[in-house]
């Protein structure tokens, strides 16, 4: 093929796209602010606010041996449309103590593992904030790279450190500190291990943005007028991080009630976590009107932190 | 300011036992040295400034005092204390930091009274010292106010609240006017000269503007490279400056490089190519014969004329070729011959001179001989 | 300050925690023995008993598949959502927007679950789409929890970006679409790599959600782990998570190369 054939295809080609181009861009032109929010508004209503509205029926209906396993709400008889709302769900969630156990439970792992986070990940942001700059991208990174590995795996390996023959248990029995393996896989000890684990990057991350940003001739003003390190922090450092320390604590928090592979993995039997009876109410016991139930209860516990998040957040 | 003191009142003139003694201070990053073996004796009650260019070393000085950095070689003593080792929190010093470090989180109150809770003070006593320090600065009314919500004047006055309210014996000001407008400025100053004078706190003032430091201070330090290049009283430092540096720096001047072709005790003669003239000057020199120094003239000594003066000590011809109006005065910039600039200023004092001397008027300008300095480096 | 030590310790103690089990994966896969943490001896032959399971080969391709197109496509709609939250201002129902692009971020994993297959199930019943479920559905599930990872990345990068570069555009007459793919996008770039990379990661990852939305012969990879890994440890997964773990570091290791190469600071925004 001639060299300026294979010029004049590229022409053609080119002018080809000159043409597309302006066809889209006058389409485009025209309508790009209502596409651009259209498209993921559009997205976002069908696949995450209506299935909220579905989930919300659903756990007015009853359950049934069907194909999908619950009775319609709405029925015509005598052609008139009957709507039937069942409140036994909710009343069962109230009524069985395992439904509000586990809620508390689950509550409660979420604040404590919360915490911990907190304290571990507290000096580790500040540690990181005070680093040189050439040092700190280094770091930030270190912090972020186990995120990228796979969460499941990462909650897996605590399996072989904990139980009782694995790392920890064999290095104690090897030195003689004890004589008999700990019990601590399948304990809520576990689950916090793994929650805490898991959401350290989320703790520390905001913290680090917040603590960045702190100046430190504020803490050379404080030590100046009599304040020794430890006053310095709870006076100047830990109420100026408070936003950031709110910020990181809704972060594991939140998704840690909800949270459903740690104490699968890591929790004993007698774990109480509100995702599991999730899970097993719908795989297990295949009542897709109390698993929507338990969800709708679920959403309402983190519906209000989570406002109270965003308005932090602005 | 500089005539507020009777000789009696200068501690320094008459060989009392200095406040803070800063003896062969060195302070140095890796290879870098900030401070290169300064020594330095400030008297009680002195507002001593510390002038010079950015990097220059003053801020590392003004921190090692404050124990914010610390000394890598030598001794800093205040109130006859060895500060060697001794914490921030515990030194009788307090800084004012350049960009005031307000804490955000607390109102205009509880940044003034941070102090006096770490020294474990009774509420009432805080509370009536944070009151009175809010009137003497001038905040009334402003109590509850947080940081952001105060003008940069404001700020700046709570800054210097926060740092006196412990009556350290030293107060540290990190260039405390730098970030106000002119304006504020000038009126802050004399406000800061009247504090410091009804309080009698000892204040270091690290700033790079050398009029500020001229209002401000008993006596300056001027910095460059990390050391100390002249220590005295504004006057001096203006009048007679110890090298070519110190010259430059404070003000203007017009530097006449030559060699000395005669010298007396009451007489020398600087031979000056670059402007083709002797220069008269009427004392003593102590140099070697055909020694390389420089003549420095103030702008405000010389004269100009179109006729040629009679008896002037120092005359030269040139030809106007700039000037500059800036309302109280003129500067003249006469270009001689050589083709080397002398710059002079002259007050505007009547409102139109008969003939004003003009672009391109040939001139003579002439001084006196005890109006110069000569520098030997 | 004297303090340094203490927090040094502290913060080494940190990473220590975050690594150790990452560690423990690895050096556990090159272990002879079937019982993981009983060391007798080197051995590869787990990678090897991996590389030949068909089953972990066909969940891994079909987690590649889903997590490739669910990127893309989250990407482009992610991208369009935070190009909506930062330049548009207003517009009717923004804290609606807004809100529905950050939710998903802390919204658990079985909620999410739950009520999208409920979702399709009720559109099947309805509509008769989607049919069954399979690739489709966990796809369009991941999107639509991935795009608010991309939204978050992509808008902090927005936010920074110097309009007047894109006004100089505009006066020296570039036409805003012109603008978008000549300024814009270039400067956004690195936001928008960042937010595929997490988007294909996080999908590669999700087994709560995929559990609910997958249908028979679409077992993604974290599916199939969690139900081995349910009975117990298995030194296969230890040789899984280690390959994952390099494929990790090397894509790391080319992103800081490429970053360092480019001059540009890493803005990780995850």
């Amino acid at each position: 093929m001639g060299r300026s054939r294979l010029r004049f295809l590229g022409r053609r080609v080119r002018r080809g796209a000159d043409v597309m181009t302006t066809a889209v861009g006058s389409f485009f032109m025209k309508h790009r602010r209502l596409l651009v929010i259209a498209v993921p508004m559009v997205w976002l209503l069908i696949f995450f606010l209506a299935p909220f509205l579905v989930v919300f029926k659903i756990s007015f209906s009853e359950a049934a041996m069907a194909r999908p396993p619950y009775l319609p709400l709405t029925s015509w008889e005598d052609g008139r449309l009957l709507i039937t709302l069942n409140l036994g769900n909710y009343q069962f969630l109230l009524e069985d103590p395992l439904y509000l156990l586990s809620l508390i439970s689950s509550v409660q792992i979420a604040a404590v593992s919360t915490i911990f986070a907190l304290l571990i990940g507290y000096p580790m942001a500040w540690f990181i904030a005070r680093s040189p700059s050439r040092r700190r991208n280094i770091l930030l990174m270190l912090v972020i790279l186990p995120f990228w590995t796979s969460f499941l795996l990462r909650v897996y390996a605590w399996i072989g450190i904990l139980r009782s023959t694995g790392v920890i248990n064999n290095t104690l029995l090897a030195l003689g500190i004890i004589d008999e393996p700990l019990v601590m896989l399948q304990t809520n000890f576990a689950v916090y291990i793994g929650i805490v684990y898991t959401y350290l990057p989320f703790m520390i991350l905001p913290l680090y943005a917040n603590l960045s940003r702190l100046d430190p001739a504020l803490l050379e003003a404080a030590a100046d007028l009599g304040a020794k390190p430890a006053t310095t922090f709870l006076t100047v450092i830990l109420p100026m991080s408070l936003p950031g320390i709110i910020a990181g604590s809704m972060l594991v928090f939140i998704p840690a009630i909800g949270e459903f592979v740690i104490p699968a993995l890591l929790g004993g039997p007698d774990t109480l976590m509100i995702g599991k009876i999730l899970w097993t109410e719908f795989f297990n016991n295949r009542d897709w009107p109390v698993a929507s139930a338990v969800a709708m209860v679920l959403l309402a516990i983190i519906v209000l932190p989570l406002v109270r998040f965003r308005r932090a957040r602005g | 300011m500089n005539e507020r003191q009777s000789p009696s009142d200068m501690p320094w003139r008459n060989g009392s036992e200095p406040f803070v003694r800063i003896v062969d201070v060195s302070r140095s990053y890796g290879p870098v040295v900030a401070v290169n073996n300064v020594s330095l004796d400030i008297y009680k009650g002195e507002l001593f400034c510390l002038l010079g260019s950015s990097g220059c070393g003053k801020t590392t000085l003004l921190r090692m005092l404050a124990g914010l950095e610390t000394v890598s070689s030598g001794r800093i003593e205040i109130d006859g204390q060895d500060m060697a080792g001794i914490s921030p929190w515990d030194r009788p010093t307090n800084i004012m930091f350049q960009s005031y470090a307000l804490f955000p989180h607390m109102n205009v109150e509880r940044n003034i009274a941070y102090g006096l809770y770490r020294d474990g003070l009774p509420r009432s006593e805080v509370t009536d010292r944070v009151a009175d320090m809010i009137k003497l600065v001038q905040l009334s009314g402003m109590e509850r106010r947080k940081p952001d919500q105060l003008s940069g004047g404001q700020r700046q006055r709570v800054a210097l609240a926060r740092s006196l309210i412990k009556r350290p014996k030293l107060l540290l000001l990190d260039e405390p006017l730098a970030a106000l407008d002119k304006k504020l400025r000038e009126e802050t100053q004399f406000e800061l000269v009247n504090i410091q004078e009804k309080l009698g706190v000892t204040f270091v003032v690290v700033t790079h503007d050398q009029e500020e430091a001229m209002t401000l201070a008993t006596r300056i330090g001027v910095m460059r490279n990390g050391v100390i290049e002249q220590i005295a009283e504004p006057r001096e430092i203006y009048e007679y400056p110890l090298n070519r540096f110190v010259a430059d720096f404070i003000g203007s001047v017009n530097m006449f490089e030559g060699v000395v072709s005669e010298t007396d005790p009451d007489r020398t003669l600087i031979r000056c190519e670059d402007a083709d003239m002797t220069i008269n000057v009427s004392h003593g020199v102590s140099c070697s014969p055909n020694q390389r120094l420089w003549f420095a003239l103030r702008p405000e000594k010389p004269e100009i004329s179109r006729h040629r003066p009679e008896n002037a000590d120092n005359v030269v011809e040139g030809v106007v070729e700039e000037i500059a109006y800036r309302g109280n005065l003129s500067i003249f910039r006469v270009r001689l011959k050589t083709g080397k600039q002398i710059d002079l200023t002259r007050t505007n004092q009547e409102r139109s001179a008969e003939e004003p001397i003009t672009w391109d008027d040939p001139v003579f300008v002439s001084w006196d001989a005890a109006s110069g300095v000569v520098l030997t480096s | 300050m004297k303090r340094i030590p203490l927090l040094s310790i502290m913060a080494l103690i940190g990473f220590i925690f975050l690594y150790a089990p990452i560690l423990s994966l690895v050096v556990y896969s090159f272990n002879e023995s079937r019982l993981v943490t009983v060391w007798s001896g080197f051995s590869t032959k787990w990678y090897g008993e991996l590389l030949r399971d068909p089953q972990i080969l066909g969940a891994a391709w079909i987690s590649l598949k889903v997590a490739v197109a669910s990127a893309t496509i989250s990407l482009v709609l992610g991208t369009m959502a935070s190009l909506a939250l930062v330049r548009y201002g207003r517009f009717r129902f923004r804290e609606l927007f807004s809100g529905m692009t950050t939710a998903p971020l802390v919204m658990p994993d079985v909620i999410t679950g739950i009520s999208l297959l409920l979702l399709f199930v009720t559109m099947e019943a309805l509509f008769g789409w989607p049919a069954g479920r399979g690739l489709l559905t966990i796809i369009i599930a991941h999107t639509t929890f991935c795009m608010a990872y991309v939204a978050v990345v992509v808008e902090t990068r927005l936010i920074n970006v110097d309009r007047s570069v894109e006004e100089a555009a505009a006066d020296l007459g570039a036409k805003p679409l012109r603008i978008f793919f000549d300024v814009t996008l270039p400067s956004i770039a690195p936001a928008l790599v960042s937010g595929w990379l997490l988007a294909f990661t996080l999908s590669l990852d999700d087994l709560v959600i995929a559990s609910f939305v997958a249908g028979p012969g679409s077992t993604t990879l974290p599916m199939l782990i969690f139900s081995k890994v349910r009975l117990g440890v298995s030194p296969d997964v230890n040789a899984l998570a280690t390959i994952l773990i390099g494929l990790v570091a090397i894509g790391i290791a080319i992103s800081a190369f490429v970053m360092t190469r480019n001059g540009r600071s890493s803005e990780t925004d995850a």
